[in-house]
């Protein structure tokens, strides 16, 4: 029996999205620009974009450049983390670098990457890998930092070799923060995946977006907003299903990362 | 040799190894000095570039967003922070608005921005605040929401009137999250308001990165890119200097 109650508990990013697409109606209807269309002509203009078999596999390229970077991106941050977390000596050399690359926007090195590698799939794949490991490597390093001791020496007593305790009792108990971070990291990848494209201009939903906007098809360029925004919510609400799977046992933390970039 | 010394050594071996594997790409041949410029020319470019009017102006235009945008985004978050902290009522608006609004990859409103806002600053110093906005205005809620109740109810029997419990209490208590919270929005705004600049701009430092791959300028591609990693790590150490001021007396987190 569901109570009207939870009933609107549940029902509540629904109505949010309702209403912020009521704003955006009243907002534009007032406004009266040309190049600010209502929410229903840009909820008009998604069929066309979503029919069009050319932008689907620019979409579709631009899904599989995003999936590809970020699990070569966990596959590598997360060891490196947990490393970093459990030596001293690997934490103290890698985090002053890791401190100097945080605040460079990983999609501003596409041109310099361009130059190397083309205007590829390699170069973008390998900006979205650099833009989701630092937060990945950040959070399985805070992770693999607070695993209790005791459970390590238990584990030790009992026979269990170095590399055997990071998998069966690190890895474990850092799974949270680590999936918090994976969190993190996929909605970066989104984000660097759309920014890479509208720098490089080659392909994309990024290229999408912004050759409406050259061509001054306003319509389209707020539906590509929109799919793009939908892509954010699904992706980030999907791996939440999943997270919450992983680690039903833990205490549940905050219900929202806090570093979305 | 002193602990303190030697993770600082251990700490620079890897920069260090970096730039040596970085001119040696270039010394033994590997890459083209056209594709990879050695370190030495970028840095010496740097320092004079440094001193001279442009480059300054194009840093000041890429402060002004930078700060315009945190700004905004501060003070917006931390107020809306608060009050959904503190009142049910408007947590239960704010709670799936911010839900719905925090994945939505904000680089993508930025036409939208653009369409709406022009060209000029306004549209780049509101995708720095949309995007800063998040962290901010999350860890001041879980910061805030989370303030022991009994330091709420000693105040309340020592006399303090409830109307200021808020600013007496709340706030100083939920303020390492809320740094936290900054720190994370610092660095953001850094990264959001280069690419925005490298989008479309006509200054700032994303520009001038922008203009450089045009002209296949390399050692001018990399001298934006090293200035706001500088940048950031400048301002950085700013708002930790900030924290050790506000937080004298807390206990070391």
């Amino acid at each position: 029996m569901i109570t009207p109650r939870a009933l609107l508990e549940k029902s509540a990013p629904l109505l949010a999205c309702i209403g912020l697409l009521c704003v955006w109606q009243v907002a534009s209807l007032t406004l009266q620009t040309e190049s600010f269309p209502t929410a229903l002509e840009a909820i008009r203009a998604i069929p066309s974009i979503l029919g069009d078999k050319e932008s689907l596999v620019n979409i579709g390229a631009s899904i599989r450049r995003m999936a590809i970077g970020l699990s070569l991106a966990v596959l590598f941050a997360i060891p490196l983390g947990l490393m970093m977390g459990r030596i001293k000596g690997v934490a103290s050399f890698f985090n002053p670098l890791l401190m100097i690359i945080y605040p460079v926007p990983k999609a501003a090195l596409m041109p310099i990457i361009m130059l190397w590698l083309g205007v590829g799939d390699v170069s973008k794949t390998l900006v979205i890998f650099l833009g989701v490991s630092l937060p990945i490597i950040y959070h399985s390093f805070q992770g693999g930092k607070a695993v209790e001791e005791k459970m390590l020496w238990s584990g030790a007593a009992m026979g269990l070799s170095a590399p055997q305790r990071m998998w069966r009792i690190v890895l474990p108990s850092a799974l949270p923060e680590i999936l918090t971070g994976c969190r993190t990291g996929l909605v970066l990848a989104l984000i660097t995946m759309v920014t890479s494209e509208m720098i490089a201009r080659q392909s994309g939903a990024g290229n999408i977006l912004f050759n409406a906007l050259d061509m001054a098809q306003y319509d389209t360029v707020f539906a590509m907003i929109m799919v793009i925004g939908a892509m954010g919510i699904l992706f980030d609400a999907a791996f939440e299903k999943l997270r919450g799977r992983l680690v039903r046992w833990s205490k549940p933390q905050h219900d929202m990362p806090l570093s979305f970039s | 040799m002193n602990p303190a010394l030697n993770k600082v050594l251990l700490g620079i071996t890897p920069i260090a190894l970096f730039l040596a594997l970085w001119q040696s790409l270039i010394s033994f041949g590997y890459a083209p000095v056209t594709m990879l410029p050695p370190p030495g020319a970028v840095f010496l470019r740097l320092g004079q570039q440094l001193f001279t009017s442009d480059f300054l102006h194009e840093i000041a235009a890429t402060l002004v967003r930078l700060f315009g945008g945190f700004g905004i985004a501060v003070v917006l978050g931390v107020t809306i922070g608060l009050a959904a902290a503190v009142s049910p009522g408007i947590n239960a608006v704010v709670k799936p608005l911010v839900r719905v609004m925090a994945p939505i990859p904000k680089v993508a409103l930025y036409p939208a921005l653009l369409l709406i806002l022009g060209f000029d600053h306004a549209s780049k110093i509101t995708l720095v605040a949309a995007d800063a906005l998040f962290p901010i205005l999350l860890s001041t809620y879980y910061g805030a929401a989370m303030v022991e109740q009994k330091l709420i109810w000693s105040a309340m029997a020592a006399g303090t009137p409830r109307s200021q419990i808020l600013f007496k209490v709340v706030l100083p208590a939920a303020m390492p999250s809320i740094l936290t919270g900054c720190r994370i929005g610092l660095v953001i705004s850094c990264i959001v308001v280069f690419l925005a600049e490298m989008i479309t701009s006509t200054d700032g430092l994303g520009h001038m990165l922008v203009q450089a791959a045009r002209t296949f300028q390399t050692v001018d591609m990399f001298v934006p890119l090293i200035t706001i990693s500088m940048l950031g790590l400048i301002l950085n150490s700013l708002l930790h200097g900030l924290r050790t001021y506000l937080l004298r007396g807390f206990p070391e987190v």
